[in-house]
């Protein structure tokens, strides 16, 4: 091979890839690799790449006479991306120009054309109209340029004229048409995969958007049905807070007035996650607020409330709830215990520490569930403090949780504090614990404290 | 985690190991379904590596025995730590769960 002959490859390599960047950047290129077959995209290709096979056939490069090109890379390049329809139009453009400039090898050369673009359309449909990738895109190409110049030797007159034709062109012919198809190849298979990159990015992103907006969603409905204020009560101090956790849980809690004297106290924990739990809080608790009304025994709402709960649980739905009803006057707690964390009672005199547990199951598990209720008096200076588990498995990043007993120290240590002050200074340890873990669960604190009247 | 089961005539035993915490939950849920999936109708869930369980894996737990049960089947809990039968205790769930101190126990218990 010349040096001549070597510098006018390389330049028309240069074409090619200038040609292939261009051709594969513009939108109706973009369309067709998404499947957007539609009529005017096939006939931009079709144009596109019959005018590249036109500009194969003028730019061929002479070898002992005979010229060498890459007419059919066009038409095959618009098969394989486009289709038949844009395969075969390509070729036919291709095809039609090299018929008319006539030559003993003009019939062969334009049915190959025609052909090498009608093929790359079957390779298309047979691949489940998908681009077949770099290397059967060349192995294709080759294919394609052998049957060209077996076409010429079958057809052209005359075979002795034909076969050296053959001889002298048959190696660069396949050669260039080759790397041309390596070329345009590599950059369809490269700007495939940037689109599904771009893609899968577009979908996490639109998926992240999508889990944002309904923690949004069940943060507002949850801290919408929290009591934005603590009923005033006589002889007792009462706080309470939640602090939702990223993941929304469903926590609340809960102030129903029964009567004059008697206040209803309720605070709970869905189990669950995001919006179906802050839902399912929604219904239990409007399912106890129903069942509670004017209704002076605890062990009967909670079996009520829970029979409804029950009746419209999911499966693996539940919640733990804990109920009670104080008696302002009676200076009594009644309460029923359905599965939640017993709360702690810390005795103002001898400082002993009761823990509220009754026979009960947590909510919505089963219908007919037994709740046990009980009594407690609530003296001068006892505490009472309901929580969730949020609170006692707030975790470290060691994963050592808060726990009862350091809940319990908090509550003794600081028994002095009015019950707002006992529910900021245990959100405070909690979250000073478990500072820098993130924190998993809602945190959900209620403190009744018996007024010293003396 | 790590999720063993095993075989033990009709009956299978799945084994986790670490916390059953929120994500872990996830992925012993999803074993639990594949096997009854799969056709399992008497299970047994060996806690004897798991050291802490949330409301989550009370959850999966729950969801579990309802769908066994609702097909004539069982979830029999067996192995139970200190803090894990605690929580099944606050919950109420020890009315619900038959609950063994040993695998072998549970399975003898299928096949009465």
């Amino acid at each position: 091979m010349s040096g001549a002959l070597l510098l006018a490859l390389i330049d028309k390599i240069c074409v090619i890839v200038v040609a292939a960047y261009l051709i594969t950047r513009t939108s109706r290129f973009s369309e067709v690799l998404d499947g957007k077959l539609t009529a005017k995209n096939q006939a931009a290709l079709v144009l596109i790449f019959g005018a590249f096979s036109v500009f194969g056939t003028v730019s061929g490069v002479e070898i002992a006479g005979v010229i060498a090109n890459v007419r059919d890379l066009g038409p095959m390049i618009g098969g394989l991306v486009g289709g038949p329809l844009v395969g075969l139009g390509a070729g036919l453009i291709g095809g039609g120009y090299r018929y008319i400039l006539g030559g003993f090898t003009g019939l062969p050369c334009s049915i190959a054309t025609v052909l090498a673009g009608a093929f790359g359309g079957a390779v298309y449909l047979l691949n489940r109209q998908r681009f077949v990738g770099i290397r059967g895109a060349v192995i294709f190409s080759v294919f394609v340029e052998s049957f060209h110049m077996l076409l010429v030797l079958l057809i052209s007159d005359p075979y002795s004229e034909a076969l050296m034709v053959v001889r002298e062109t048959g190696i660069p012919m396949i050669a260039s048409n080759a790397i041309g198809m390596l070329i345009f190849a590599f950059m369809i298979s490269n700007l495939i995969k940037e689109r599904e990159t771009k893609e899968e990015r577009d979908e996490y992103l639109a998926e992240l958007e999508r889990k944002k907006t309904e923690l949004n969603i069940a943060r507002e409905i949850q801290e919408s049905f929290l009591p934005e204020t603590v009923p005033p009560l006589k002889g007792f101090d009462l706080a309470a807070k939640s602090l939702p956790a990223k993941e929304v849980g469903g926590d609340f809690y809960d102030f129903i007035p029964i009567s004059k004297d008697e206040m209803g106290l309720v605070i709970a924990d869905v189990s669950g996650k995001s919006v179906p739990a802050a839902l399912f809080m929604v219904l239990s608790r409007a399912m106890v607020k129903a069942s509670a009304a004017k209704n002076p025994s605890v062990s009967e709402v909670a079996k009520r409330a829970n029979d409804l709960i029950a009746a419209d649980a999911k499966s693996g739905m539940f919640v733990t709830l804990f109920y009670a009803i104080l008696d302002q006057k009676a200076r009594t707690l009644r309460y029923v215990n359905a599965g939640h964390n017993p709360p702690l009672v810390l005795n103002g005199e001898t400082g002993n520490l009761t823990l509220l547990k009754t026979r009960g199951i947590a909510m919505g598990v089963m219908d007919d569930a037994e709740m046990e209720e009980r009594e407690i008096g609530i003296g001068e200076g006892d505490l009472v403090v309901f929580y969730t588990d949020g609170v006692t498995e707030a975790s470290d990043d060691g994963f050592y949780q808060f726990g009862v007993e350091r809940l319990v120290e908090t509550v003794k240590k600081n028994s002095h504090l009015s019950a707002a002050g006992l529910v900021e200074k245990i959100t405070g340890e909690v979250l000073a614990f478990s500072k820098g873990a993130p924190q998993f669960d809602d945190i959900t604190l209620m403190v009744l404290k018996g007024e010293r009247t003396r | 985690m790590k999720i063993d089961d095993k075989s033990s005539g009709d009956v299978k035993i799945v084994s986790p190991a670490g916390r059953l915490d929120a994500s872990s939950s996830e992925e012993l849920k999803a074993r639990m379904e594949g096997l009854i999936g799969d056709g399992c109708r008497k299970m047994v869930l060996n806690f004897d590596g798991v050291e802490y369980i949330s409301s989550s894996g009370l959850r999966v737990m729950l969801a579990s025995l309802k769908q066994l049960r609702k097909t004539g089947g069982d979830l029999k809990l067996a192995s139970l730590k200190p803090y894990v039968r605690e929580t099944f205790e606050i919950a109420g769930f020890t009315q619900l769960f038959e609950i063994y101190d040993g695998e072998d126990e549970a399975v003898a218990e299928f096949g009465k």
